[in-house]
C-alpha cells in the first residue's frame, strides 16, 4: 500500500513538476532560467501585450483550436454512434480507418496534405490548418473514444424507448448525456493538440502563423521566458475552460435538487 | 384472478411464434395466450429463450414468423415505445447519470405527464417500493436489492397493463429475494398489473405465479397452474426440473382390455390414470414425489409400493430424508415431515414403501429431454 502510494506521487510529481517550473519562471524578473529566483514580476506577461504579431499568432491559434475541438466533436460523436451501432466486424474496420493516421510520422502527413491541397487547388489557409489537425485528433479520439464505448450499455438505449421514449428522444436524453464527459474530454485533447501542432502546421499554414510557429521564430534568434508567461496563460485558459464545465454541472444538479423540494 | 378459462379475450395473445437468428431456431411454434391481471412466469434453463420471448413482446425483436396480438390488435409494426407494455430487465438498466427519482420520473417525463403531477405519482411509487428516502441517490450508489425496486418502480410509475419482468431477482441473495417475492405479489395486486415473470428458478416460479409456462429449446412444454405442473408433469422434462421426484424405469405392457402396466426391476405397476401418451410396448417412467412417499402400510387397491433398504438419513429440522435402494436395485429418495417423538426407520433398516398410485404420473420416456 505505501509503495503504491509512493508510486502515486512520484507520478503526479514527474507530471507536475515542469509546470510548477514554467509558471515561476514566468514570474522571473530576470531573462536567465537560473534558480534560485532572485525578484518576480510581471514583465513577461506585459511583453505578451507589447508585440502585437504575438497577439495575433496567440488569437489565431485559439481560433484555430477551438474550430478543430468543434469539428472533431461533431465527427467524433457521429463515429461512436456508428461504432456503437456496429457489428464485431464494421468496428474492426471503421477503427482502422480512423485509427492508422496516427501510426503516420507528422512530417509525411505534413508533405502529403500539403500535395493534396496543391492538386486540389485548394489555397493553404486557416481552413487548411484546421483540416489537418482534425486528421491528426479525430485517431486519437477514437482511441480514447472505444474503451469508453465499450462499456457503454445498449440495454439503457431500450431501456428509454420501453419507457416511451423516441429514437431521438432516446439519443438527446440517454445516449448522449452518457457519451457526453468522453466527448467532452477528447475535446479537451484535440484543443491541446491543435493549440501547439507544428510540424504538420508548418506545411500546411501558407502565411499563416500560430502561436507555436511564432514560438518557434522567436527562439530561433534568443531562447526568451516569454514563452513560459505564455504557457501558463494556456494553462490557465484550459483549466477555467474544465472549472466551467464542472460548476455548470454542479449548478444544475442543485437547481434540479431544490426545484423538487420546493413544488 | 382468472386461471387462463375466462371467456374474454387474452391481452396478450401468440399464435404459431417462430424466431430465428440468423440459422439457429431460438423460438418454435409458440402458442400463447395471456389474459389480464395474471403473473405468469416463463420458466425455463438457462439459454431456452425466455428472454427472447419476452423481448418479442416488449417489441425489441420481431417474430420471424406468426402474430402477436397485444388487446386485440396486431402489433408487428408497432415500436416499444408504443406498446402499453413496460419491462424489467435482466440487469435492470437503470440510468446511471440520473439519480433515483428522475430514473423513476423518466417514463412520465417523455410522455409529457406536467410537473407537479409527475412529482404526485413519483413520490406516491417511491413510497411503495420503499425507496422514499433514497430519491436523491444515484445509481451507482444503490445496492443490489435497492436497485431491483428502482427498475420495478420505474416500469410501475407508468401504470403499464403489462409490466414484463426478466429474472429480477436472479441478482440478490436468498434472503431478500423471498422478501421482494412478497412485495412483488402485493405490488401486483396494488396495481392489477399483468405481470410476465421470466425465471429459471421453479420455486420462484411457483411460488408467484397463477399460472408457469415451461419452456425447453424454444418451445413450450408445458402451461398449467404451479400445482398442477408439480403434480401431473406432462414430461419427463417437466418432471425433473420442477422440484425432485423419482423416476421408476420400465417397459409398458397391455395387461387387460384398456389396462396397462409398466414393468419395472421391482415388479410390474399397473397404470391407472393414463392421461400422459403413453401406449403398449413404449419405453415409460413412473416419477414420484420424495413427499408423496411413505413408510406406513399400503393398500393394495389404492397404493403402488416397493420393499427397500435404507441406505442414508439425512435430519434437517422439519423434515427427514432417506435415501433407499429398492431390492430391485432403484435409488430413490423418500421424504417424511418430522413429528416430535415419532420413531422413524434408521441406516440399514428393511422398509416398505408405499404411495397413492393418484400421486405418481407415468410418462413417455423421452431421451432427448435430458
Ligand atoms: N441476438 C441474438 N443473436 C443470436 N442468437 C441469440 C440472440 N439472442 C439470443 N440468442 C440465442 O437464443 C437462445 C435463447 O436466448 P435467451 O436469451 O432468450 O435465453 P434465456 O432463456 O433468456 O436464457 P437465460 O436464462 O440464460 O437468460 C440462446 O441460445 C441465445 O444464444
Ligand atoms: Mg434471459
Amino acid at each position: 500500500m505505501m509503495l503504491l502510494k509512493a508510486v502515486v506521487y512520484a507520478t503526479l510529481a514527474y507530471l507536475l513538476i515542469p509546470l510548477v517550473v514554467i509558471i515561476l519562471f514566468s514570474f522571473n524578473a530576470e531573462q536567465s532560467f537560473s534558480f534560485p529566483i532572485n525578484g518576480y514580476s510581471l514583465r513577461w506577461y506585459a511583453l505578451i501585450f507589447e508585440d502585437p504579431q504575438l497577439g495575433q499568432a496567440l488569437v489565431k491559434s485559439l481560433m484555430i483550436a477551438t474550430a478543430t475541438a468543434i469539428v472533431t466533436l461533431v465527427l467524433g460523436t457521429a463515429a461512436s454512434l456508428a461504432w456503437l451501432r456496429l457489428g464485431r466486424f464494421g468496428r474492426s474496420v471503421l477503427e482502422i480507418l480512423c485509427i492508422t493516421p496516427i501510426a503516420l510520422p507528422g512530417l509525411f502527413l505534413g508533405v502529403s496534405l500539403l500535395v493534396l491541397a496543391a492538386q486540389l487547388g485548394v489555397r493553404l489557409s486557416t481552413v487548411t490548418i484546421v483540416v489537418s489537425h482534425v486528421v491528426l485528433s479525430v485517431p486519437m479520439l477514437m482511441i480514447a473514444m472505444r474503451a469508453r464505448l465499450a462499456l457503454f450499455d445498449r440495454t439503457l438505449e431500450e431501456a428509454s424507448r420501453d419507457l416511451g421514449a423516441s429514437q431521438i428522444g432516446t439519443f438527446k436524453r440517454i445516449t448522449l448525456p452518457l457519451i457526453a464527459p468522453t466527448l467532452i474530454s477528447c475535446a479537451i485533447l484535440s484543443f491541446a493538440l491543435s493549440f501547439d501542432e507544428f510540424v504538420v502546421t508548418s506545411f500546411v499554414a501558407g502565411t499563416e502563423t500560430t502561436l507555436p510557429m511564432y514560438i518557434w521564430s522567436m527562439m530561433r534568434r534568443t531562447v526568451t521566458p516569454l514563452i513560459n508567461s505564455v504557457s501558463t496563460l494556456a494553462l490557465l485558459f484550459s483549466i477555467a475552460v474544465m472549472a466551467i464545465g464542472f460548476f455548470v454541472g454542479r449548478f444544475k444538479r442543485a437547481s434540479a435538487l431544490s426545484e423538487r423540494a420546493s413544488s | 384472478m382468472n386461471n387462463g378459462t375466462s371467456a374474454e379475450a387474452p391481452l396478450i395473445e401468440l399464435s404459431n411464434g417462430q424466431k430465428q437468428f440468423g440459422l439457429f431456431q431460438a423460438l418454435t411454434n409458440i402458442n400463447l395466450a395471456i389474459n389480464e391481471g395474471e403473473i405468469v412466469t416463463l420458466l425455463g434453463p438457462s439459454g431456452c429463450g425466455k428472454t427472447t420471448l419476452m423481448r418479442i413482446i416488449a417489441g425489441f425483436e420481431t417474430l420471424t414468423s406468426g402474430t402477436l396480438k397485444i388487446d386485440g390488435k396486431d402489433v408487428a409494426s408497432l415500436p416499444p415505445e408504443k406498446r402499453p407494455v413496460n419491462m424489467v430487465f435482466q440487469r435492470y438498466a437503470l440510468f446511471p447519470h440520473l439519480d433515483v427519482f428522475d430514473n423513476v420520473a423518466y417514463g412520465l417525463k417523455v410522455k409529457g405527464v406536467e410537473k407537479e403531477e409527475r412529482r404526485r405519482r413519483v413520490q406516491a411509487m417511491l413510497r411503495t417500493v420503499q425507496m422514499e428516502s433514497l430519491s436523491h441517490r444515484f445509481i451507482g450508489e444503490l445496492s443490489g436489492g435497492q436497485c431491483q425496486r428502482v427498475a420495478l418502480a420505474r416500469a410501475l410509475v407508468n401504470g403499464p397493463r403489462v409490466l414484463l419482468l426478466d429474472e429480477p431477482l436472479a441478482a440478490l441473495d436468498l434472503k431478500i429475494r423471498q422478501h421482494m417475492l412478497g412485495e412483488m405479489k402485493r405490488i401486483q395486486l396494488e396495481t392489477g398489473a399483468t405481470f410476465v415473470y421470466v425465471t429459471h428458478d421453479q420455486d420462484e416460479a411457483m411460488i408467484l405465479s397463477d399460472r408457469v409456462v415451461l419452456i425447453d429449446h424454444g418451445q413450450i412444454v408445458q402451461v398449467d397452474r404451479p400445482q398442477d405442473m408439480y403434480f401431473r408433469p406432462r414430461s419427463l422434462f417437466a418432471a425433473k426440473f420442477l422440484g425432485e421426484t423419482n423416476l421408476f424405469e420400465g417397459k409398458l405392457t397391455v395387461s387387460g382390455i384398456g389396462q396397462l402396466s409398466l414393468e419395472t426391476q421391482d415388479g410390474p405397476f399397473e397404470v391407472v390414470s393414463n392421461d400422459a401418451a403413453v401406449s403398449g410396448n413404449d419405453a415409460a417412467v413412473m416419477s414420484v414425489r420424495p413427499e408423496a412417499m411413505s413408510f406406513r402400510q399400503s393398500n393394495a387397491q389404492l397404493d403402488y409400493a416397493v420393499d427397500a433398504e435404507i441406505a442414508d438419513v439425512i435430519f434437517s429440522g422439519s423434515r427427514s430424508f432417506f435415501h433407499l435402494v429398492s431390492l430391485g436395485g432403484q435409488k430413490f429418495r423418500v421424504q417424511v415431515q418430522n413429528m416430535p417423538g415419532a420413531a422413524l426407520p434408521v441406516a440399514g433398516d428393511k422398509v416398505h414403501v408405499s404411495w397413492r398410485k393418484d400421486s405418481a404420473t407415468v410418462l413417455p420416456l423421452s431421451r432427448i429431454s435430458s
